[in-house]
């Protein structure tokens, strides 16, 4: 198991956003997590990649309780994630973009970076044969040399996706990264997805959109008023009357 | 590329003149130099910690601390001011990181509001213990590096801002300069990739304050006499304004930025008293015409000049 939840409980003053969740991914799955706005979805991601501090319950990551860790020591144990709205260099290519979030996730020392010292100068041909294999893995290829800034909307979330492949995670929460997004990038992003998923990182997403979900993920979860209403596959879902009756109403449910 | 050795020829050729300097400068004119000196020093370690998110407005409260810890030791225990002056640097520095765990939690305008009232504190306290500081009238008879001229004076200066030019330098374009960049630009993306927000920030301050500690140490020993508004917030702010008036997107902005606005009141003769009316007009000036700050000012002649030529609209269409 790489990563469960047990009992997860958040509290903004007296609205649970989160009540009582248990779940769990097994390594190398891609798993949905689906429900209506306001369902607690994005919560449940900050809580997980210690954005947040749960009130009440455990995060079990990669064999350890790392309830309550903060995000960026989370991210060294291979946590990472992306975010609804993208926080990238804007002033930085895309090339350059990747280049400093493989910066960020590389070991650096005071000494290395003052005397230029031979091991420092081979980790920097490291980082960008790395960043070469992440531009091509993810299809960005053509906008390479283009300001973040100025990428489009879709483009810039595959960025960020490619960006949070820095630290290899081992688990990578995705948090929309449809959302908003024309045909002709759906395409894009969701190519970058699988060809991710399909070099064995576990997933997590977060999405509204219910059809790309279930034609993406091996397993589905339903949150609602921040508790989980269903869980399996996407047949189950779909034939799940709790879940119909979240996303339609009463009267659809028979 | 060619263009990048015409750039390292004429930095090469700017020291070998500044080596040069003494040889045709009279005394005053050295001391005028070694004074920009020490401020392109400090000015640039305020740097380090602008870009990693912390605009300071307190940093001249660290010169302060490394100039008092270094002139304490030296008069009080005769240590000589060759190993005290490091000390300096080393007691900012650990200050730096002793108020950073606070301050770095701090972000934006709340970190340079933090900054002001500690560097207003340390400014009051230097006033405290009149037996050990000299009080607000400042401490008299710090040992001297040299005894003689200038001359001595204005080569370890000259070699020592180089030096600490050199090593800030080698920081802000390596892996942690960027993740002092990437901490500032964005907290999310950073934590997000393993990045301790506030250990960097702290880190940051940490180099940042060392230098300062230094060049105020070294301040010291060659004024012989230091006092603290010397270090109150007015020099802080100044420290502010050569950052953002010289350009604080380039590494050369803060340099610049301290040798214009640093000599401007020397030049105007007796109009001197009008300084500060001039260097606002500058800040003023810097801000709305080129807010890429002076060092922007070749490109943005070359601009209006085209403008001028070739008339708005054509210029136009070329941005």
């Amino acid at each position: 198991m790489l990563l469960e939840t047990v009992g997860l409980t958040k509290h903004f003053g007296g609205l649970a956003a989160v009540h009582k969740v248990d779940m769990s991914i097994e390594q190398g799955q891609i798993v949905g997590l689906i429900g209506p706005n306001g369902a607690g979805k994005t919560t449940l991601i900050n809580l997980i990649s210690g954005f947040m501090r749960p009130t009440r319950g455990r995060i079990i990551f990669d064999g350890k309780d790392v309830t309550g860790r903060k995000p960026h020591l989370l991210s060294r144990m291979g946590m990472g994630r992306t975010f609804q709205i993208t926080p990238l260099f804007g002033e930085f290519t895309t090339f350059k973009n990747l280049v400093a979030s493989f910066y960020l996730s590389a070991d650096r020392s005071l000494w290395g970076s003052i005397f230029n010292t031979p091991g420092y100068r081979k980790k920097e041909k490291d980082i960008l044969n790395k960043v070469e294999e992440n531009i091509e893995l993810v299809g960005l290829g053509k906008v390479r040399d283009e300001l973040a800034k100025n990428l489009p909307h879709g483009y810039q979330k595959v960025l960020d996706l490619a960006a949070a492949l820095a630290i290899s995670p081992k688990l990578l929460l995705l948090d929309e990264p449809i959302g908003g997004m024309s045909r002709e990038e759906m395409d894009l992003a969701l190519k970058a997805i699988k060809r991710v998923h399909a070099n064995g990182t576990t997933i997590l997403l977060v999405e509204h959109n219910v059809s790309i979900v279930m034609g993406l993920c091996d397993r589905i979860i339903v949150i609602n008023y921040g508790e989980k209403i269903a869980e399996g596959t996407s047949d189950e879902i779909r034939q799940n009357e709790e879940v119909i009756r979240a996303y339609f109403g009463r009267g659809y449910a028979n | 590329m060619e263009k990048k050795y015409g750039k390292n020829f004429s930095i090469v050729g700017l020291i070998v003149l500044l080596f040069l300097g003494p040889l045709i400068l009279e005394s005053y004119y050295l001391h005028l130099a070694i004074m920009v000196f020490i401020y392109v020093m400090v000015a640039s370690s305020l740097r380090t910690l602008y870009i990693s998110g912390q605009l300071s407005l307190g940093h001249a409260a660290f010169m302060a601390i490394g100039a008092y810890t270094s002139a304490i030791l030296a008069r009080s225990l005769h240590w000589t001011p060759w190993c005290t002056i490091p000390m300096g640097g080393l007691a900012s520095a650990a200050v730096a990181i002793g108020i950073g765990f606070p301050f770095s939690r701090l972000r934006a305008i709340y970190f340079s509001m933090a900054s002001l009232f500690f560097g207003i504190m340390v400014e009051s306290s230097a006033g405290l213990a009149p037996s050990l500081t000299g009080g607000f009238t400042g401490l008299h008879g710090i040992p001297r590096l040299f005894i003689f001229t200038r001359q001595p004076y204005y080569y370890f200066f000259l070699v020592l801002t180089l030096l600490v030019l050199l090593v800030l330098y080698r920081i802000e374009h390596s892996r942690i300069g960027m993740t002092f960049k990437g901490v500032s630009q964005s907290y999310l993306a950073a934590s997000s990739r393993g990045i301790n927000e506030g250990g960097i920030r702290i880190l940051a301050s940490a180099i940042g304050s060392f230098f300062a500690g230094i060049a105020g140490a070294s301040y010291a020993h060659y004024a012989g006499f230091i006092a603290p508004p010397q270090f109150g917030v007015m020099t802080s702010i100044l420290l502010v304004v050569y950052l953002i008036a010289g350009g604080k997107g380039h590494f050369a902005g803060p340099i610049i930025g301290t040798v214009i606005l640093y000599l401007t009141p020397y030049v105007m003769g007796g109009f001197q008293g009008y300084a500060p009316f001039f260097q606002a007009g500058v800040l003023i000036a810097v801000i709305f015409l080129m807010p890429e700050g002076m060092i922007s000012l070749p490109g943005q002649i070359a601009s209006w000049l085209r403008v001028i030529r070739k008339g708005r609209r054509v210029s136009f269409d070329a941005s």
